[in-house]
């Protein structure tokens, strides 16, 4: 399953939508979702997922179904704007809130300190970005948070390139 | 000199470890004279303040947790609401982190090496350091020790060199753990440290396993 979430201002998830028809991925095999719409809080690292109610987040809002969805997809498409050549802000909060897939449990990893994992299914991650994006950091940001999952990165592209991601897909 | 400084974390103020590092770097600028004020990102309502804050002053220091890799999401909005200034401005972060290699908060020290030249003013350089994340866990007295180090970095600050010295690269400590460590580590992680967070749990009235599983995946 491959799961996109589309926090542009232009909602550009649905032009990507329509690459991925028309290149033969079938409209069963993926979700957009457009978070434009919803509310979703930023982490304020409360540890509530970690230590009081492990794996459920404190903060009510419109995240849970999608961290559901992101911990049992393939491939998770965070589809963002940029700012300072980075993610946007709203980007950046439906990551930060990741947390409760992760337990409290520590362990060494590829001789690095890594979270012991609540699930067994880890998604790879790519990015798709409109805008000044710093595709170097953008890489170097996407490989350290699969790093974090223990798995790959799917890739950095712009949004004039999505074809190329829609390849990643097939 | 005077530092405006700003906690870049969005957790409350009265559980940030980032406040209580603040507290101690602070006690180092007042030893050597310097004075500072302090904001809080957390606590929205005081946005205007910071912004005020930050143009009218040309010494800004952010101290800020690692968030996934990076900055926490409402730093980052908090972020795009301010001006552009100039070179006059100096921007100086001190990043800290639960993982405790240095090798964990350099692609957070990335992004922010790049932050100042987006916003128009001078780089202070990154003051890197992980291992925070129990100070939350401690009383007073201990959390005054364990962040006492931080103020001979404020004390460092002072001098107006920013953070580029060896002195504040040393800060950071290992970058990787050596095999031995990692080994002994390993053998922590899988018993004393589970312990340690589970009496925490308890505290925290969790009657559940802190492996509990929400859902089933394939």
């Amino acid at each position: 399953m491959i799961l996109m979430l589309d926090t542009t201002r232009e909602q550009i998830g649905k032009q990507l939508a329509e690459e991925m028809l028309h290149s033969g991925v079938s409209s069963a095999s993926y979700e957009l979702i457009d978070t434009t719409k919803l509310h979703i809080s930023h982490c304020v690292g409360c540890n509530v997922c970690w230590l009081k109610t492990p794996g459920i987040c404190a903060i009510k809002d419109d995240y849970a179904p999608i961290l559901e969805k992101m911990s049992k997809a393939d491939q998770v498409w965070l589809i963002s704007d940029t700012h300072f050549g980075f993610v946007s802000y709203q980007t950046k909060n439906i990551v930060d809130r990741v947390m409760p897939l992760v337990t409290m449990y520590l362990q060494i990893k590829n001789g690095q300190t890594r979270h012991v994992m609540r699930y067994d299914h880890q998604p790879d991650f790519g990015i798709i970005y409109t805008g000044d994006g710093k595709q170097d950091y953008l890489e170097w940001w996407c490989q350290r948070l699969t790093l974090n999952f223990g798995s790959r990165s799917l890739g950095v592209f712009p949004a004039e390139h999505s074809k190329e991601a829609v390849t990643c897909m097939l | 000199m005077h530092v405006v400084i700003i906690n870049g974390s969005p957790r409350v103020q009265k559980y940030s470890n980032t406040e209580k590092i603040i507290a101690s770097f602070a006690k180092g600028l007042s030893e050597k004279g310097v004075s500072f004020e302090t904001y809080a990102v957390s606590d929205r309502k005081s946005w205007d303040n910071i912004q005020k804050a930050y143009i009218e002053n040309e010494e800004i220091l952010i101290a800020l947790p690692l968030y996934v890799e990076c900055i926490p999401g409402l730093l980052l909005e908090f972020l795009e609401t301010l001006p552009q200034k100039d070179e006059h401005t100096r921007l100086s972060f001190l990043l800290q982190s639960g993982f405790s290699e240095g090798c964990q908060l350099r692609c957070g020290e990335g992004f922010l090496k790049e932050l100042p030249g987006y916003l128009g003013v001078r780089y202070g350089g990154c003051l890197v350091k992980g291992d925070n994340f129990g100070i939350r866990f401690l009383d007073q007295e201990k959390q005054e020790r364990i962040t006492k180090p931080y103020q001979e970095m404020g004390e460092l600050f002072a001098r107006g060199d920013g953070f580029f010295g060896e002195e504040a690269k040393k800060f950071t400590g290992p970058e990787y753990f050596s095999l031995p460590m990692r080994l002994l580590l390993q053998f922590l992680f899988k018993t004393l440290s589970r312990k340690m967070f589970q009496k925490v749990a308890a505290s925290w009235g969790c009657t559940v396993s802190l492996t509990e599983k929400i859902w089933e995946t394939n």
